[in-house]
């Protein structure tokens, strides 16, 4: 275990700049996630970490030294890839062992190092297959174990659940939350889906374009987003985003008054922001009219229509309403975010 | 269902004559293998008494033009096996090292070889064989063995680099992070991973040195080092030369890559036309 | 980075400064090629458009009466023979690609004229054709009472003979070729102008061939340059004769050679070369091209 560091890091491919100065420090023993769209860099900032891309500028440490001139294998990290990237001649046991045989290890040792990340991982029965007999989800596991058996100071992994199905993803997501729990070793986890960072982050990064736009606990990110990159990127279905002008102590919009317990300039362009859950469907409230009801199970969401602008409302329980019906939509002001319409900065 | 019959009709008229086409010359051979002199001469489509004395003659050496029928068949032999041998080590190591190393200049060596792949080879020949003299090569069977390397290792070297890139790069980027050193990685990754390319190859050169004429009679000239190929060509130095034992020693000389082409067909034809089309 | 369905490109370089490990191992792994293809491809090269540098070669050369004949039977040879035997490789790769055990079979049996060695079967197709002694001419005795041809002794029979030879060396080849371009085309393109009512014919024209197109023609302009090669399709049927009048380039080269005079060998071989050496730049271009767009 160890703490990692970026330190000003760019990154260029040829003359086209896709890191601009990014500095990021990641606690011994944390469970980091970097998330962001297609392209944002996060991938390229894994594996410069990994020693797979040349680093342009900047410095990168682990525990304290410096590594930008060492070769991955003395990096002392191990990576778990969003193809998993099995040897497909070897059986489990082999591709497991692979490092360890590498390094000349002794055969005794090597057994005990592959039967520990087996019993870990429950991967006794299969260690004598090979990995075009596994399924998706047991392959992802191999892959783990590969990373397990080298004990390294960090984890590295790009995407690894981007591969399996939704029931898979959300079994291979607790699995690997719990790995991290009992190894503690310092994790940095790539993904462009914001439910696996919600959910299994200790912090998030959210990047765009080659920048961090947020770096913080995932309640804070949900509950106070710095920009409206991040208010829109984080959470599912969507925040709620439109244009208005502040005035007094409400936004006007859309021909109707928003209430708001944030502030700015009088007159003043915002965009409003308010999530799902905290829009009310009932008697008062602002006029609108319900497009389309989708019931869940426990939870329903309608999608409303305000004018122009299709508001999404996620509602407990079942649907009381239906489609075409006039209703009322109440915003909770406390938890309507304000950001400034031009620089998308929260207000 | 009398469509489909038409339609198997229509595929059988084809079938037979390109069957006919393909064969004749080969079963002539055998026609004329198993025939004595007079009714190979006589134009008879099967002899009267087939025998299989011409090849009792072959393996015993007693023609004239036979005397050194083991020695030329061993001589084949050795040259196939070197030039396979040896292209197989010269192309897999380029290719490995064009395909996953990535080396610089690497581009520009794939040229040179599809430069020299494309150069008809009948081309080449003529300064092949006088550099090989300057190189005082002449008349050694390394000088057959090297000049088939040549011709053999271009096109050795597109194909497994074509089967290479094939190969996901997260394999080489797994291993680099395991720890492995780049021989590590050609030795545990990268040849067990390329088998069936690498049989390709190797037969492909094995059978264009074994079937090769031109080359073999410019630079090998020695009674002691010519190929059989080239003793077969001196069958025809004299008008009257025993036509059906020339037949046998070629049927003997041309079964082994008939027997090897068959052996080994899946890998050489997905081999040889993987570098023709990108599907 | 990109996220799911593509298949990640070659990523850069590896990250060293200098000449890492890596890089090596690169030079060293590459090094045997290279140095093959100096020691027997640069220097013969270089060495043999030296010994082409004097014009008067190529003015005896030009008054050979023999070299005249050996290009109008070189040109000749490439139109005739090359077109032909694409015609064939086009038609029997739409035969060949058909889902059938024995035509699987067949297929094998197809490939033998290539896999196996020129000298036994030119030989054989040689004795066959022997005016006097061969079966050919027997049959055609003993069936209609009359001499056949002399298949090798006139100088254009034994041409069209030479071609055939070619041809049916050749042949299996391409054909291989040319059914990899075609099982290359997705099936569901067949069935939708099936449904959309298109004949045989038109399912070749508006299918089949634009996606064959290109691959047929890289393949005949390939076959061009190594036919321009094929040296044992004439030597071995004919030697070139009679009276030298059934030579091509490639033999012509290689019987000055035996005459021992090489630099006429050379000017064959340069004379060639205006035709050649853009029909190999442009294969290459193609070839690094679609290793471009593909890789």
């Amino acid at each position: 275990m160890a703490a990692v560091s970026f330190s000003q890091i760019q990154k260029s491919f040829g003359k086209t700049a896709v890191l601009h100065g990014i500095s990021l420090d990641i606690s011994d023993g944390e469970f980091m996630v970097l998330v962001g769209p297609s392209g944002c860099g996060k991938s390229t900032l894994l594996r410069m970490l990994a020693g797979l891309e040349d680093i342009t500028g900047g410095t990168i440490a682990i525990d304290g030294r410096v590594v930008n001139d060492l070769d991955s294998k003395d990096r002392d990290i191990a990576m778990v890839f969003q193809s998993y990237a099995l040897y497909p001649h070897m059986t489990v046991r082999d591709n497991m062992g692979f490092s360890l045989k590498l390094r000349k290890d002794k055969p005794a040792r090597i057994a005990e190092g592959v039967a520990r990340a087996s019993r870990i991982l429950n991967l006794d029965p299969y260690l004598d297959r090979y990995p075009r007999e596994l399924s998706g989800g047991q392959r992802q596991r191999v892959a783990m174990g590969r990373a397990i058996v080298r004990d390294p100071k960090v984890f590295l992994f790009d995407e690894p659940l981007s591969n399996l199905d939704a029931k898979l993803r959300v079994a291979m997501r607790s699995e690997i939350k719990a790995l991290h729990q009992r190894l503690k070793t310092t994790t940095v986890y790539v993904t462009h889906d914001q439910v696996e960072a919600m959910t299994m982050a200790d912090r998030i990064a959210v990047m765009n374009e080659g920048r961090i736009e947020q770096l913080g606990e995932p309640l804070e990110l949900y509950d106070r987003p710095a920009n409206l990159f991040v208010a829109q990127f984080i959470g599912s279905p969507a925040m709620n985003v439109f244009e208005g002008i502040f005035k007094n102590n409400h936004i006007e919009a859309l021909g109707a008054r928003w209430p708001t317990s944030a502030r700015a300039a009088e007159g003043q362009s915002v965009k409003y922001g308010i999530r799902p859950e905290h829009l009310a469907l009932g008697a008062d409230g602002i006029a609108a009219e319900v497009e389309v009801v989708e019931p869940m199970g426990a939870e329903t969401e309608v999608l409303v229509k305000v004018g122009a602008q299709t508001f999404t409302v996620m509602t407990h329980g079942r649907p009381t309403f239906g489609p075409g019906e006039k209703i009322r939509l109440a915003p909770q002001a406390a938890h309507a975010h304000l950001f400034d319409a031009a620089s998308g900065r929260r207000l | 269902m009398n469509r489909r019959l038409l339609s198997e009709a229509k595929l059988w008229l084809i079938a037979i004559p390109v069957l006919l086409w393909t064969l004749i010359p080969i079963y002539h051979i055998f026609l004329f293998s198993i025939s004595t002199k007079d009714s190979a001469f006589s134009g008879a489509l099967w002899p009267k008494e087939p025998t299989l004395r011409n090849f009792g003659t072959v393996f015993r050496q007693e023609h004239f033009y036979l005397h050194h029928f083991w020695n030329q068949i061993w001589n084949s032999l050795w040259i196939a096996v070197a030039t396979g041998l040896i292209t197989l080590l010269v192309a897999t190591c380029a290719a490995f090292s064009i395909s996953r190393l990535r080396v610089r200049g690497g581009r520009t060596v794939m040229n040179a070889a599809l430069f020299t792949y494309f150069i008809p080879a009948a081309f080449l020949a003529v300064p092949m064989y006088k550099a090989m003299g300057t190189y005082g090569l002449l008349n050694s069977r390394w000088s057959l063995v090297l000049a088939m390397v040549t011709i053999a290792a271009p096109y050795a070297i597109w194909v497994l680099k074509q089967a290479s890139d094939k190969l996901p790069w997260e394999l080489d980027e797994a291993a680099r992070i395991d720890g492995a050193t780049p021989m590590q990685l050609f030795r545990l990754v990268y040849l067990p991973l390329m088998v069936p390319s690498l049989v390709a190859i190797f037969t492909y050169a094995l059978l264009l040195a074994w079937n090769e004429y031109l080359y073999a009679f410019l630079l090998l000239s020695h009674e002691n080092t010519i190929p059989l190929a080239v003793g077969l060509g001196h069958f025809l130095s004299s008008d009257d030369s025993p036509w059906e034992i020339l037949m046998a020693t070629a049927l003997v000389y041309g079964l082994p890559p008939a027997a090897i082409y068959y052996a080994f067909r899946r890998y050489m034809v997905g081999g040889l036309t993987s570098g023709a089309v990108k599907s | 980075m990109s996220s799911i369905a593509l298949p990640r490109e070659a990523p850069a370089k590896p990250p060293r400064k200098g000449l890492s490990t890596w890089q090596t191992w690169g030079i060293l792994l590459l090094a045997p090629y290279v140095l093959v293809f100096f020691v027997f491809v640069l220097y013969p090269v270089s060495y043999g458009l030296w010994l082409a540098r004097n014009p008067e070669s190529y003015r005896t050369l030009f008054e050979d009466p023999i070299f005249f004949h050996t290009v109008v039977n070189t040109v000749f040879f490439l139109l005739v023979a090359v077109n032909l035997k694409f015609v064939l490789a086009l038609f029997l790769s739409g035969f060949f690609v058909h889902d059938r055990r024995w035509i699987r079979w067949l297929s094998v049996i197809f490939i033998i004229p290539w896999a196996v060695p020129a000298i036994p079967t030119i030989f054989s197709i040689r004795f066959m054709l022997n005016p006097e002694w061969g079966v050919i001419n027997s049959l055609i005795f003993r069936w209609f009472q009359v001499d056949g041809p002399n298949w090798l002794t006139n100088p254009q029979l034994a041409m069209a003979m030479a071609m055939l030879v070619h041809i049916w060396k050749a042949l299996p080849f391409w054909t291989l070729i040319l059914m990899a371009g075609r099982l290359a085309i997705p099936k569901e393109l067949y069935e939708a102008a099936s449904v959309d009512g298109a004949s045989a014919w038109q399912k070749f024209k508006y299918v089949t061939w634009p996606s064959l197109r290109t691959l047929y023609i890289t393949s005949t302009l390939l076959s061009l340059i190594w036919t321009l090669g094929d040296f044992n399709s004439v030597y071995l049927l004919t030697g070139g004769q009679p009276a030298d009048k059934t030579h091509v380039l490639a033999t012509l080269g290689i019987r000055y050679i035996r005459l021992d005079q090489l630099d006429h060998a050379m000017a064959t071989i340069v004379v060639a070369l205006p035709f050649v050496l853009p029909l190999v730049y442009f294969m290459m271009k193609r070839l690094s091209g679609d290793e471009q767009k593909t890789s």
